[in-house]
């Protein structure tokens, strides 16, 4: 196996696309539980990359170490942005985040050579960004949205407490509590390489 | 000629035709500000509904927007503050989204994976996005199960807080792992690497109806943009 892999090229065979789809599917898994969660109040909404980033990251990075090639994160920021937008909860936005996450992704595993952990988990940390689409239509178009909730009888209070939380200022505070939380994720990741994974052989 | 190789018995659109509609759903979506550009959108999509014969979850659709629509206009106003406050945003996006919903319930309902695949062939999309691609949406069932099973083992033991997390993702990746090294041993097998364009056994072709909601599906979009 390890001669096969030393001799291939840099090119993605099918084995490495497979490999790609299948733990997209599992991260896409994951992905979709928290939007659930997510679904019960805004600020649970708010806090989704963060927590997605947590617990996501071992497939991500399971993937990562496996496919060793350019453009496997890429095409799982495809896969993952073609699969939310297509089953229809989100915007094009979230298409175009996760597009931009991935190239970000691709650039730092370009510069680290694709085989280090700390290299993946870096790129890990931009990939996570790209789910902030899910929400960003909220920042895009802020005033309709709001003008159509405070016709159906939402308090003054509560509306100014959103439109306060909906702000640049906050969603860069949102970036930043995801990339901390992203970096979180790949230690529990690490961790559970170390326990499991590596002594069973499959990375 | 109409042998079972034509798509005609399973679908009633071409994958094709719906893709754009998805776009075209996306970007009036995005677009609209208007109640009755919104409506005639919801319209026009039940008319597909009944056109694909989905009258069940049509039907459903139906309801969840009329129950939306009372949720925003009568029982917010009446209801205790702070449950208004609560709920109001979650409607608001659904109501926002609903288009979506529909178009993409109508897509996954009437249209078969392998179509698509064919589709997104036809499109040229490179088969190193085509293969990954049809390989998650088709991984996704296998997960189910998979949970299924872990969960049934975990509940011989008591397994709580963290450890439980642990223990969903673990027997989850090898699994995935194995399929991954199976999966690509068949697939391999059966040449997927092979470099030549592959051939189908259903043929993709637009119909007289196809066009017809492309041309609906653009003068609408084209409408909705104008009356912004």
């Amino acid at each position: 196996m390890s001669t096969m892999q030393a001799t291939a090229s840099r090119e993605l065979r099918g084995k490495d696309l497979i490999t790609i789809g299948i733990f997209s599917a599992i991260y896409l898994v994951i992905n979709l539980i928290f939007h659930v969660m997510g679904g019960i109040h805004p600020i649970m909404w708010l806090m989704m990359p963060g927590l997605i980033a947590v617990f996501a990251s071992v497939p991500y990075l399971l993937m990562a170490s496996k496919v060793q090639k350019p453009f496997a994160v890429l095409i799982m920021g495809l896969i993952t942005g073609l699969i939310y937008f297509a089953t229809g909860m989100f915007t094009v936005v979230i298409l175009i985040t996760y597009a931009a996450a991935s190239v970000l992704a691709e650039t730092v595993r370009f510069i680290t050579k694709y085989k280090s952990f700390i290299g993946n988990a870096a790129s890990f940390v931009f990939y996570s960004l790209g789910i902030i689409g899910s929400f960003l239509p909220l920042w895009l178009f802020k005033d309709s949205f709001f003008a159509q909730i405070s016709q159906h009888g939402v308090s003054a209070e509560y509306l100014s407490v959103l439109s306060k939380l909906v702000t640049d200022g906050m969603l860069m505070v949102i970036i930043l509590v995801t990339m901390v939380l992203a970096i979180v994720g790949t230690l529990i990741a690490r961790a559970l390489f170390g326990k499991h994974f590596i002594k069973a052989g499959i990375v | 000629m109409a042998g079972n190789g034509k798509a005609e018995n399973t679908t009633c659109f071409d994958p094709r035709t719906l893709l754009l509609l998805l776009i075209l759903v996306n970007i009036v979506v995005i677009l609209q500000n208007s109640f009755y550009v919104e409506l005639t959108l919801l319209v026009l999509l039940m008319g597909l509904f009944l056109y694909c014969r989905l009258f069940g979850s049509g039907l459903k659709f139906v309801l969840v927007f009329g129950f939306l629509l009372t949720l925003q206009h009568y029982i917010f106003p009446a209801a205790p503050q702070i449950f208004a406050d609560f709920f109001s945003i979650l409607t608001a996006f659904l109501r926002r989204v609903f288009p979506i919903l529909m178009i993409g319930k109508l897509i996954v309902k009437t249209t078969p994976m392998r179509h698509f695949v064919l589709a997104m062939r036809k499109w040229r999309l490179p088969e190193k996005l085509v293969i990954p691609l049809s390989v998650t949406i088709r991984y996704f069932p296998a997960i189910r199960e998979e949970i299924k099973h872990i969960r049934d083992a975990m509940k011989l033991r008591r397994i709580t807080g963290a450890a439980k997390f642990e223990a969903y993702i673990v027997p989850l990746i090898f699994s995935a792992a194995n399929t991954a090294d199976e999966l690509s041993a068949a697939a391999v097998t059966r040449g997927i690497e092979n470099p030549a364009p592959k051939t189908s056994v259903i043929e993709l072709c637009f119909r007289f109806r196809d066009y017809i909601c492309i041309v609906c599906g653009l003068v609408f979009a084209l409408i909705a943009f104008w009356l912004r």
